[in-house]
C-alpha cells in the first residue's frame, strides 16, 4: 500500500492552466476515484494556486494512470484544448514519504506563493472535510491530514513565518497599522490604475480599509477598477481636494515630474487639521515630491523603502522557513512511524501465532500418554504460555520501538526473515495463520 | 511577538503591584485615619499608585500596553523614593485637613494622569522618529501613533482638570490656614506657571492648530516641568 499525490501548482502550471483544472465540486470526482479498485482513500485539494489529488492505493502504477486520467477527463473544463505534453509537463507525482512531506508543507504554507499566508490551511481543511463527507477519506488519509493540521499549528505557534510579509502591498498595510489603530474608519486615495494599484487595492480591501478612492488620468480605467473593488473613481484634477480627505495615499502613475508637490501636501495637511498622512509612492519616477517627507505628520515611503523592508522580511522569513521545515520533518517521521507500526500488525500477529502453534504442538507431543489432572494441566498451560510470552516480549517491544525510527522497515523485514514468517515450507497451521495475517493486511487477497 | 508577551507579563505585574500598593494605603489609613498626605514622600507614593491606576484604566479604552515601559519604571522610582524617605506617622498638618487632603489627592491624580500623557507623548515621539527615519520593522510592539495620540488627549484633558482643581483646593487650603489667597513661594509659582502652559496647550489642541507630534512634544515637556515644579521644588525645600 502506498500514498500517491498527483497535482499541479503555481510552481509548475500557469494561472490560465490552473484555472481550467480547478473545481469547486469535489465530491463527484472523489466518489469516482474511491470507486476504482486500486484506490482506497482520496482527498482533492483545489485552490487558485494548486489542484492536487492525494490517494492511498494498493497499486501505485494503476493509481498513477487513474489520477492522470482524472485530470484529463474529470477535472479539465469542458472544451479544454491542450497542446500535447502541456498537462504532463505541469503535473508532478510524489510517492509515500515525499507525498507526506508535501502535504505537511502545503498545510504549513511553506509551499504557498506567498509563504506563510493563512488561507491555505482553511482550504486544506475544507478539502479534508469534503473527502470525509463523501466517504473518500479513511483512517490513513484521516491520520495524515490530522498530522498536517497539527504540524501547521506547531509552525504557527513555534515560528514567526506568518508575521513576515514580503509583498509591497502587505508591507504598506502593516506600516499603516503602526500609524493608524484601525483602518476601518480611514480613507485611502490610490493614484493610478495599473497592476500595482490593483494589487494594493485588493490588499487594502482585504484588510478592511473603510473608504477607497481611485484617481487616474484616464477616468474610464479608474472607474473600471473602482467598480471591481467598491471604490469611487476620480480624475487627477480632484487631487488637492481628495488629498485633504485621505489618511493613506498610494501612488503609482507615469509622469516626468511629481504629481503631489510638497506645497500641495502641506495645504492638504492644514485642511485636515494636521492629522497624520501616510503616503506610499511606488511610482518610477516618483509621484510625490521627496520634500513632503520633511513635513510634520507626513510619513512618506517610496519603493526603495518598502523593498528594503520586504527584503529584510524575506531574510528573516528564510530563517523561519528553516525552522518550519525541521518541524515538518519531525512530524513526517512521526506519521511514517505510525504507518509502519500499522504495517507491523500482521507480522506481530503471525509471530505470536507461530509461537502459539509451536507451544501447542510441543505440549501435545510432550504430554502424549501422560495423564494429568485438571489442576496440573492448567499449571503446565500457564507455564508454557508464560515462557512463550516472556521470550516474545523483548523482540516485540524492540520491534515496536524501532518502527518509530528510520530503520523501522529493516527491522520489520529482519523479524519476518529471522522467524521464517514468509517461509512457505512452514507447518500447515502456521501457513494458515500467515495467510490469515496477509489477508488482514490486504482484504482483496482473500477474495 | 515576544515583546508583546513580555508586555502582557509586565501589565499583569503592574496590576498585582497596584493591588498591593492599595492594600498598603488601606493599612496606613487603618493605623492613621488622616495620614500625612501633605508630606512629600507620601504624596509621591500616592501619585505613583495613581499613575499605575490611570495607566490600567486607560487600557480599558485604548490598546496602549506599550506605555508600561515608561509608566512602570516611573512608578517604581516614585515608590522607592517614598519608601526611603517616609514621613514619620502623625507629622501631617492637623488643621484644615479637608482642603489639604483634597489638594494632595487632586494634585496627585492630576500629576498621575499628566504623567500618563507625558509617557504617551514620549512614546509617540520615539515611534514617530523611527517611522520618519524608515527604521521600523513591519511589526512593532509599540502602540499605533493614533492610539498614543488618543491616550495623550484623554489623559491630558482629565489630568488638566484634576490639576486645575488641585490648584483651586490649594488656594482654599492656604486661605483657611493663613487667611490669604496666594502663598507665593517657588512651589506655588512654578506650579501656576506649568498650569498656564497646560492651559495654553489644551487651547491649541482644541483649536486644532497643532498636529499630534507637537501635542506629544507639549505633553512630554509639560510633564517634565510639572515634575520639577511639584516634586523637584519639594525635594529642594
Amino acid at each position: 500500500m502506498s500514498l500517491l499525490l498527483v497535482g499541479m501548482s503555481h510552481r509548475t502550471a500557469s494561472l490560465e492552466l490552473r484555472e481550467r483544472f480547478a473545481t469547486e465540486d469535489l465530491r463527484p470526482v472523489l466518489s469516482k476515484l474511491v470507486a476504482s479498485p486500486e484506490i482506497d482513500e482520496a482527498v482533492l485539494l483545489s485552490t487558485c494556486n494548486r489542484v492536487e489529488l492525494m490517494v492511498w492505493t494498493r497499486e501505485v502504477d494503476a493509481a498513477r494512470l487513474r489520477l492522470r486520467s482524472c485530470f484529463e477527463r474529470e477535472l479539465g473544463s469542458d472544451g479544454l484544448q491542450l497542446r500535447a505534453g502541456d498537462l504532463d509537463a505541469s503535473l508532478y507525482e510524489l510517492v509515500d514519504g515525499a507525498a507526506v512531506r508535501h502535504v505537511l508543507r502545503v498545510a504549513c504554507a511553506i509551499d504557498s506563493m506567498v509563504v506563510g499566508e493563512p488561507q491555505i490551511l482553511g482550504q486544506v481543511k475544507d478539502a479534508y472535510r469534503a473527502a470525509l463527507a463523501c466517504g473518500a477519506c479513511g483512517p490513513i488519509l484521516g491520520r495524515l491530514y490530522s498530522c498536517a493540521f497539527a504540524t501547521a499549528k506547531r509552525v504557527r505557534n513555534e515560528t514567526r513565518l506568518a508575521e513576515r510579509p514580503v509583498s509591497v502591498a502587505r508591507v504598506a498595510v502593516d506600516l499603516a497599522r503602526q500609524i493608524f489603530e484601525s483602518l476601518e474608519d480611514k480613507a485611502a486615495l490610490l493614484v493610478g490604475a495599473g497592476d500595482m494599484i490593483e494589487l494594493a487595492l485588493e490588499s487594502l480591501r482585504r484588510h478592511g480599509l473603510g473608504t477607497v478612492r481611485v484617481a487616474n488620468r484616464t477616468p474610464a480605467r479608474a472607474a473600471a477598477l473602482a467598480t471591481r473593488f467598491g471604490a469611487s473613481a476620480h480624475g487627477l484634477e480632484e487631487l488637492p481636494e481628495l488629498l485633504a480627505r485621505s489618511d493613506l495615499v498610494l501612488t503609482c502613475i507615469g509622469g516626468d515630474r511629481p504629481l503631489l508637490t510638497a506645497t500641495l501636501v502641506r495645504e492638504a495637511l492644514r485642511e485636515r487639521g494636521h492629522r497624520p498622512l501616510f503616503a506610499i509612492d511606488i511610482g518610477v519616477p516618483r509621484n510625490i515630491d521627496a520634500a513632503a517627507d520633511q513635513l510634520d505628520n507626513v510619513y512618506l515611503y517610496d519603493l526603495d523603502d518598502l523593498a528594503a523592508l520586504a527584503e529584510s522580511n524575506a531574510r528573516e522569513r528564510q530563517r523561519e522557513i528553516e525552522q518550519a521545515e525541521s518541524i515538518v520533518q519531525a512530524e513526517q517521521q512521526r506519521f511514517e512511524g505510525w504507518l509502519l507500526a500499522l504495517a507491523a500488525v500482521p507480522t506481530i500477529r503471525a509471530l505470536r501465532a507461530r509461537a502459539e502453534e509451536i507451544r501447542r504442538t510441543e505440549l501435545e507431543r510432550g504430554l502424549s500418554g501422560v495423564v494429568l489432572d485438571a489442576k496440573a494441566n492448567a499449571a503446565v498451560e500457564a507455564l508454557t504460555r508464560g515462557i512463550v510470552n516472556k521470550l516474545l516480549h523483548a523482540p516485540l517491544s524492540r520491534l515496536r520501538e524501532e518502527l518509530e525510527g528510520e530503520a523501522g522497515l529493516a527491522h520489520l523485514e529482519a523479524a519476518r526473515s529471522l522467524f521464517g514468517l514468509d517461509d512457505p515450507s512452514a507447518p500447515g497451521p502456521l501457513e494458515r495463520q500467515s495467510a490469515q495475517a496477509r489477508s488482514d493486511e490486504d482484504p482483496e487477497a482473500s477474495g | 511577538m515576544r515583546a508583546r508577551r513580555w508586555l502582557e507579563v509586565g501589565v499583569a505585574l503592574l496590576v498585582l503591584a497596584a493591588g498591593l500598593h492599595g492594600l498598603a494605603f488601606f493599612e496606613l489609613h487603618r493605623l492613621e485615619p488622616t495620614p500625612a498626605l501633605t508630606e512629600l514622600p507620601l504624596a509621591v507614593s500616592l501619585a505613583a499608585w495613581l499613575l499605575v491606576l490611570s495607566f490600567l484604566a486607560l487600557q480599558l479604552r485604548l490598546r496602549t500596553r506599550g506605555l508600561a515601559v515608561l509608566v512602570a519604571p516611573a512608578a517604581f522610582l516614585g515608590t522607592v523614593f517614598a519608601a526611603f524617605s517616609a514621613a514619620a506617622p502623625g507629622s501631617g498638618e492637623a488643621g484644615s485637613a479637608l482642603w489639604s487632603h483634597l489638594h494632595v489627592l487632586l494634585a496627585s491624580g492630576g500629576l498621575a494622569l499628566l504623567g500618563v500623557a507625558g509617557a504617551a507623548g514620549a512614546l509617540y515621539l520615539i515611534h514617530h522618529r523611527a517611522l520618519k527615519q524608515h527604521r521600523v520593522g513591519v511589526r512593532s510592539a509599540l502602540p499605533s501613533l493614533e492610539n498614543l495620540d488618543r491616550a495623550n488627549a484623554l489623559a491630558s484633558a482629565l489630568g488638566f482638570l484634576l490639576l486645575s482643581l488641585g490648584v483651586v483646593t490649594g488656594v482654599l487650603w492656604v486661605e483657611t490656614r493663613e487667611g490669604r489667597l496666594w502663598p507665593g513661594g517657588l512651589h506655588a509659582n512654578a506650579t501656576l506657571a506649568v498650569w498656564a502652559l497646560y492651559a495654553a496647550l489644551t487651547a491649541r489642541r482644541l483649536a486644532a492648530k497643532q498636529g499630534a507630534r507637537q501635542t506629544a512634544l507639549g505633553a512630554t515637556a509639560g510633564f517634565a516641568l510639572l515634575l520639577v515644579a511639584v516634586i523637584g521644588v519639594g525635594v529642594l525645600r
